[in-house]
């Protein structure tokens, strides 16, 4: 066992409760042999993210999360598909936090991250070992076929990167999430995230290529305010049932699921906005 | 009726331990063994009398063709399992290229207008296949080929080899079977990763420690030996049984491993090959001391019905 997994180890179990450590014992995983997965997730490392993301899920973000545990299937492959916003991928960490939290057994979305996020040092490691997969669609089918939850965000770079006037509107929405859902028999759980977007308002960027990713933004202030995020999960959009996987090669049937995914996103945002107290309420 | 078989590149490590497989194996029958060296510098095989082993210049196409329509013929050799190929990425020029692709290309021609050979099977590697981040991890045989031409010549030799055996597959009366092997964590393989590990301490890229996937000798032979019964032609990659990060093969070889910027990884090894004689080059190397890469088996265990069951024998703690 390694130094660095050691010290994690050490740490959750410092940092989290004893039922939570005993709990996260029930974490699934295909291990390839020396502890991680063949993508390099480890299970101990997946216990120090929820360690060091526990606090600014508990005390900074405050999260409220609405219906995971009812969303989300106990076991088999789904696609999470969530609105994306905020400068940083905070949403994603506290996705993945929330759905490990709330899932029983405990379950890892397996975030699917732009190309450029394994290219990062340190980040593109840690990121790894709790479950972030690069967003080729060979890794996501590798995952789905083992029965996998992924995590993907369909506005990808243009979401996380929109300007502060466009908040809660959706960006262009991809369809390679459907696509894949329906070719391998996944549903498709609608996500509404809604404090992210107001979280560091985007006002300008630079555009610089630095460390993979395409630009550096420009935010006021510079660092994430404590909004409150309220995540939301939708019914689950059966494209398990409702689509055959010779669907996925009918680019129809994929805009037309991909265009459900979007409207019950948007819908769970509208509402979650207008039913929230405040920003940071 | 049981089938002979012949073996080049017998006098190397893995086609030596192979042939000792295929002696073993009751369902073979005769074994031509072929090396570079004389039989007595080969290896020290105890008398066999199903084996022959016989001392060709593969790079010769005369002495090739000697060789199968003569001995081969003789022995009634079905199958030809090539492994001849130059073992160090510090053999450079147009020698080795004539031994790692000219020879394939001659033996293969050659195989195809034989009267009794059936099966050729060529030990290819999994370093034809290209690294980086926006590739899946898990490596199947349909991924991308190292097809840059700024590729170190011990990549493009294996690249072009491989795809001249890939593309003889349909048009060639022969039953072709191409195994993309994992690296083989053993002296003597031309591993990269061998060489890498010989020094006490070793350096990586600050920030990375990518998945690796890493092949013993034993697992090798018995996917070599599984090939030459096979009834189906195709690519297969051969995985090892251990798959982790490289922080963990430093540790588990029982060496220190200094984590150092990217950029001071090229020069420092460059020295270390220069001064010390190593074959370990970072660069041919760089990307997957990035990102991971991982040879999917799965096609190899349905066709082939190889599981990598023998793991590397590691040498140090943990």
């Amino acid at each position: 066992m390694s130094l660095s997994l050691d010290l994690a180890r050490l740490f959750a179990e410092r940092v989290l409760p004893a039922e939570e450590v005993e709990r996260l014992k029930g974490l699934r995983y295909a291990d390839a042999g020396h502890g991680y997965d063949a993508f390099g997730l480890h299970p101990d490392m997946v216990k120090l993210g929820e360690a060091l993301l526990g606090p600014v899920y508990d005390k900074y973000f405050r999260v409220t999360s609405y219906g995971c545990a009812e969303a989300i299937p106990v076991t088999g492959p789904a696609v999470i598909a969530p609105n994306h916003s905020g400068a940083l991928p905070i949403d994603g960490a506290m996705i993945w936090l929330d759905v490990l939290r709330h899932t029983s057994p405990p379950r890892i979305a397996r975030a699917v991250a732009d190309h450029f996020v394994p290219m990062l040092p340190l980040i593109g490691t840690f990121f790894a070992r709790g479950g972030m997969v690069g967003g080729s669609r060979g890794n996501a089918r590798t995952l789905l076929e083992a029965g996998e939850l992924l995590l993907i965000f369909p506005e990808g770079v243009p979401g996380i990167s929109k300007a502060f006037k466009d908040r809660y509107r959706l960006q262009d929405w991809r369809v390679g999430h459907v696509e894949l859902a329906i070719r391998h028999g996944a549903p498709v759980i609608p996500v509404g995230v809604v404090g992210p977007e107001e979280q560091m308002p985007q006002v300008g960027r630079i555009p610089i290529q630095f460390a993979g990713a395409p630009f550096i933004p420009v935010t006021v202030p510079p660092f994430p305010m404590p909004v409150h995020y309220h995540i939301h999960y939708g019914a689950p959009i059966r494209t398990d049932r409702d689509y055959r996987p010779e669907h996925a090669d009918d680019p129809a049937a994929v805009r037309e699921a991909a265009a459900r995914v979007k409207a019950a996103v948007q819908a769970l945002l509208d509402k979650g906005v207008a039913e929230r107290p405040g920003i940071f309420a | 009726m049981s089938r002979g078989v012949l073996v080049t590149g017998a006098d190397a490590p893995i086609g030596e331990r192979f042939v000792r497989a295929l002696l073993a194996d009751p369902s073979v029958g005769r074994v031509l063994a072929v090396g570079s060296r004389p039989l007595d510098e080969a290896m020290p095989f105890e008398d066999e009398r199903r084996l022959t082993y016989l001392s060709v210049n593969l790079t010769r196409e005369r002495r090739v063709h000697e060789l199968l329509f003569g001995p081969a013929r003789d022995l009634g050799v079905e199958v030809v399992v090539h492994t001849a190929m130059g073992g160090s990425a510090a053999e450079q020029g147009k020698a080795v290229h004539a031994m790692n692709v000219s020879a394939t290309r001659d033996l293969l021609a050659l195989c195809e207008r034989h009267p009794t050979i059936k099966t050729f099977v060529l030990r290819s590697y999994a370093e034809v296949y290209q690294v980086q981040a926006d590739l899946p991890v898990l490596i199947g045989e349909d991924h991308p080929l190292n097809l840059s031409p700024n590729a170190p010549q011990y990549v493009r030799d294996r690249v072009e080899a491989d795809l001249h055996a890939c593309v003889r597959m349909g048009l060639s009366p022969l039953r072709i079977v191409v195994l993309r092997c994992a690296e083989v964590l053993a002296p003597g393989t031309g591993s990269q990763l061998f060489d890498y590990l010989e020094s006490p301490v070793c350096l990586r890229p600050i920030g990375y420690d990518p998945m690796l996937n890493v092949l013993s000798a034993k697992d090798v032979v018995e996917a070599m030996r599984m090939a030459v019964h096979v009834q189906e032609q195709g690519v297969f990659n051969v995985p090892g049984f251990d798959t982790l990060p490289l922080s963990l093969c430093i540790q588990k070889w029982g060496r220190l491993a200094i984590p150092v910027p990217g950029a001071w990884m090229t020069p420092l090894y460059r020295w270390r090959r220069q001064l010390r004689g190593h074959d370990f080059s970072y660069g041919m190397n760089r990307r997957r001391f990035h990102y991971s890469g991982v040879l999917d088996g799965r096609r190899a265990r349905t066709v082939l019905g190889y599981t990598p069951g023998a793991p590397i024998d590691w040498p140090g703690l943990g």
